[in-house]
């Protein structure tokens, strides 16, 4: 029994025979074939129709905000407080949409997030790659990684229970007001939950620069040091920038750390010691509890997700596409 | 080796490769002491939340012989009904076994603040017994009596007698009265099964994790039920069957960009499309579970490919020569031998799913839900939503609820990845 003949091959007398033995075009055979792989089609196409799905739903929400609110104030706004509008017939009941407090808090937290993990993740990635024996490599590397399954809101809750009020404690002698909401607590938090995005996406790029180079370098005279600075570390460059890339990615849409850690009024500042608020803060809150969904306060938070998944998609986009270019230029 | 020529200079080190060695060793230095630092972060992270969540599992009871008598329970001398049980006075009874305990105890202040010492919710144990067993009225009964969450704390040193009294809850005292009853024998130190099995409650002495547990089981059964196959299935079409072409390109980014969106934009696909549009309940598991599944879905796909890919190219040819559809080539062969990776992946992405938070605060699964869900459509919270609620109440003894509930996530995430590891390394093949 053969399936049907996709291969036009088998010319010459054979031919009449191999055809009559080919299965009819309607049998049940050939049907459930072809119905199963229009099922497996399907359910791959589903991952298109998720993506469609997020992009219509957060769009048709936002529009309706923008129908509210203008576009430019939304994003050039300085002044964030929509939860101002708690009756109808309030002065002010419009509440506030601008922005940018929100997106510079978001900033400044990720900020010092990438501030703790790209130094330790990538120096932790070198270490591993070029200096560490294999077994301990072998050995270390997962270790490292719990640190990115551990789940976030044990995170949250460490940076609130723990590292805020020690923040605090440590601020006071000098002098150094820190807010028990402080944006530091948060993105140190946070930074350390990223080193292992950091660190072993580097780790393989790192790994995957051909010994040639390296040899050739030592061949020359340089030392261990130099190699990995001046030779290595510019190979694996481009796998190194999508890794920070994909890492910040993940800090900016990280929500549970800043749910639990960071403040919820959003403040024009850029002082690590002051709380700030961030988009992922500003969604939950504005969508926790009751919802009206014809009110500009739950449609906002549909707008700063809408902002939050094209950031995170160009950056994601990027990332993946700069990791795989490098791939190719190695294998 | 005698001639002091260029052998000399060559092993001799000038000062400049003396500080560029010197450079070299400081360079290494930073890379051992970043991996040092993070490996440090990991064990604080792990060894607070072990030292500090096993006090969860264990808890203090008064044991006392308590008189279920009518009178003060409120009922009539007669035949009563169930009703009128579960409506008596409990509390009275232990109230009046504590005035007995401590006759010389008058006035009304000194009153409350003994009667304090005991769980408000005390009553519900002996109603449950009294429910359990009617013939127990008018007779006497050895119950163990839920301690408040302040005397709880004290008794497992939590709040010490050297703090001012002023800036603790309980006053000396209070603090002599239960120094007597440990004294005395009243007080147990027993497993405090309530943690793991009960339900959420306002009381801290009384708040278990079963409810959540039960939550986040029903939210899994949906994820595992949906994604696993929907993820497999897609695997297979990429690997197996989907012909080189633009299509297939722009699936693959696709994919690859899904897994890396945050969750919490899930969570908002999730209210806008399954709660607003679909109108499925609020805070009900198999809404999570849909969400979840729908993050998992990516992880689990890019594992299934990997898996699928692994299996050697002569198996499927060998299979297409003796006359094998396909399909069968793929189900009957293919698919066995990448079942192992496959099932590593998809419990990665449950493990995942288990601990994600932020698309369950979306769809409203972090409503206060006392009773245990009953099944996959009526309102729950999972594991970590229960952390989350526990770490935002204000009572202290919640923060060692939240360590134990913690403790326990943790316990299973790391279950799952073990068998996980242990399924990869068994089913490691060289073809």
């Amino acid at each position: 029994m053969s399936s049907t003949c996709d291969d036009p091959g088998l010319p010459g007398p054979g031919g009449a025979s191999a055809a009559s033995l080919t299965v009819q075009p309607f049998s049940p055979r050939r049907i459930l074939e072809r119905a199963v792989r229009g099922l497996l089609w399907l359910c791959a196409a589903l991952a298109i129709a998720v993506t469609a799905g997020i992009v219509l739903s957060l769009l048709f929400e936002a529009l309706r905000f923008f129908g509210k609110v203008p576009l430019t104030d939304f994003l050039f706004g300085l002044e964030w407080s929509p939860q101002t509008a708690l009756r109808a017939d309030q002065v002010g009941s419009s509440g506030a949409f601008g922005a940018v407090p929100v997106f510079t808090g978001t900033l400044l937290i990720t900020g010092i997030a990438m501030a703790v993990a790209v130094p330790l993740g990538l120096l932790s990635a070198i270490y591993l790659a070029e200096y560490a024996h294999a077994r301990v490599r072998q050995l270390v590397k997962p270790i490292l990684e719990i640190l990115a399954g551990v789940p976030t809101v044990v995170y949250g809750f460490f940076a609130a229970l723990l590292i805020a009020p020690a923040l605090r404690d440590a601020g006071s002698p000098f002098g150094i007001d820190i807010s028990s909401e402080s944006a530091l607590a948060a993105g140190l938090v946070m930074g350390v939950m990223i080193i292992p995005f950091v660190s072993s996406l580097s780790d393989d790029v790192i790994h995957a620069v051909p010994n040639a180079l390296r040899e050739g370098s030592l061949g020359l005279g340089a030392t261990k040091g130099e190699t990995v600075r001046q030779v290595v570390l510019p190979a694996a460059l481009p796998g190194i920038v999508g890794a920070v890339l994909l890492a910040l990615s993940r800090a900016i849409g990280e929500t549970m750390i800043v749910v639990m850690a960071a403040g919820l009024a959003a403040k024009l500042t850029a002082n690590p010691f002051e709380a700030v608020t961030t988009v992922t803060v500003q969604i939950v809150t504005l969508l926790v509890g009751d919802q009206e969904f014809d009110s500009a306060k739950t449609l906002a938070a549909f707008a700063l997700g809408l902002v939050l998944f094209l950031v995170t998609l160009s950056l994601n986009v990027v990332a993946l596409h700069v990791v795989r270019r490098y791939r190719e230029q190695y294998e | 080796m005698s001639s002091p020529g260029p052998a000399a200079a060559r092993l001799s080190e000038d000062a400049r490769t003396r500080r560029r060695h010197a450079a070299d060793r400081r360079f290494r230095l930073y890379g051992l002491s970043a991996v040092v630092l993070a490996l440090l972060a990991l064990v604080a992270l792990l060894g607070s939340i072990a030292f500090n969540g096993l006090s969860a599992f264990r808890h203090h009871q008064l044991e006392l012989e308590v008189t279920l008598d009518r009178e003060t329970l409120g009922l009539p001398d007669g035949p009563v009904d169930v009703s009128d049980l579960r409506g008596a006075n409990y509390m009275g009874v232990i109230r009046e076994r504590l005035r007995a305990l401590h006759p010389e105890v008058s006035s009304r202040k000194e009153k409350r603040a003994l009667y304090g010492l005991v769980s408000s919710v005390a009553g519900f144990e002996l109603q449950q017994l009294v429910l359990a067993d009617p013939a127990l009225l008018g007779r006497s009964v050895r119950v163990a009596l839920p301690l408040s969450d302040e005397s709880g704390r004290y008794l497992k040193g939590d709040i010490s007698r050297e703090t001012e009294e002023s800036r603790r809850k309980l006053n000396d005292r209070q603090l002599d009265w239960i120094d007597a009853w440990r004294d005395q024998g009243f007080v147990q130190s027993a497993w405090n099964t309530r943690f793991l099995t009960g339900g959420d409650s306002r009381e801290p002495e009384v708040a278990g994790l079963g409810g959540a547990l039960l939550g986040s089981l029903w939210t899994l059964l949906v994820t595992l039920a949906l994604s696993f196959p929907l993820g497999v299935a897609a695997a297979v079409h990429l690997e197996e069957f989907a012909p080189r072409s633009r299509v297939t390109d722009f699936l693959e980014v696709n994919i690859n960009n899904l897994a890396a969106v945050p969750s919490i934009v899930y969570g908002l696909l999730g209210l806008a499309v399954f709660l607003n549009f679909m109108g499925l309940p609020r805070s009900a598991p198999v809404v999570g579970g849909l969400v979840l599944a729908l993050m998992t879905l990516p992880t689990i796909i890019i594992a299934a490919r990997a898996a699928l890919r692994a299996v050697p190219p002569s198996i499927r040819e060998a299979a297409l020569a003796v006359g094998a559809s396909p399909l069968q080539v793929v189900v009957h062969h293919v698919l066995p031998l990448a079942l192992p990776g496959i099932l590593t992946g998809t419990i990665i992405g449950m493990a995942r799913a288990l601990g994600e938070t932020a698309p369950l605060l979306m769809i409203g699964m972090v409503a206060f839900i006392a009773d245990p869900p009953s099944g996959p459509l009526s309102p729950a919270t999972a594991l970590p939503v229960q952390i989350y609620l526990w770490a935002e109440s204000p009572e202290r003894a919640f923060q060692e609820l939240t360590f134990g509930a913690i403790l326990v996530l943790v316990a299973f995430l790391l279950v799952m990845n073990a068998v996980a590891i242990i399924l990869r390394n068994r089913s490691e093949k060289s073809w």
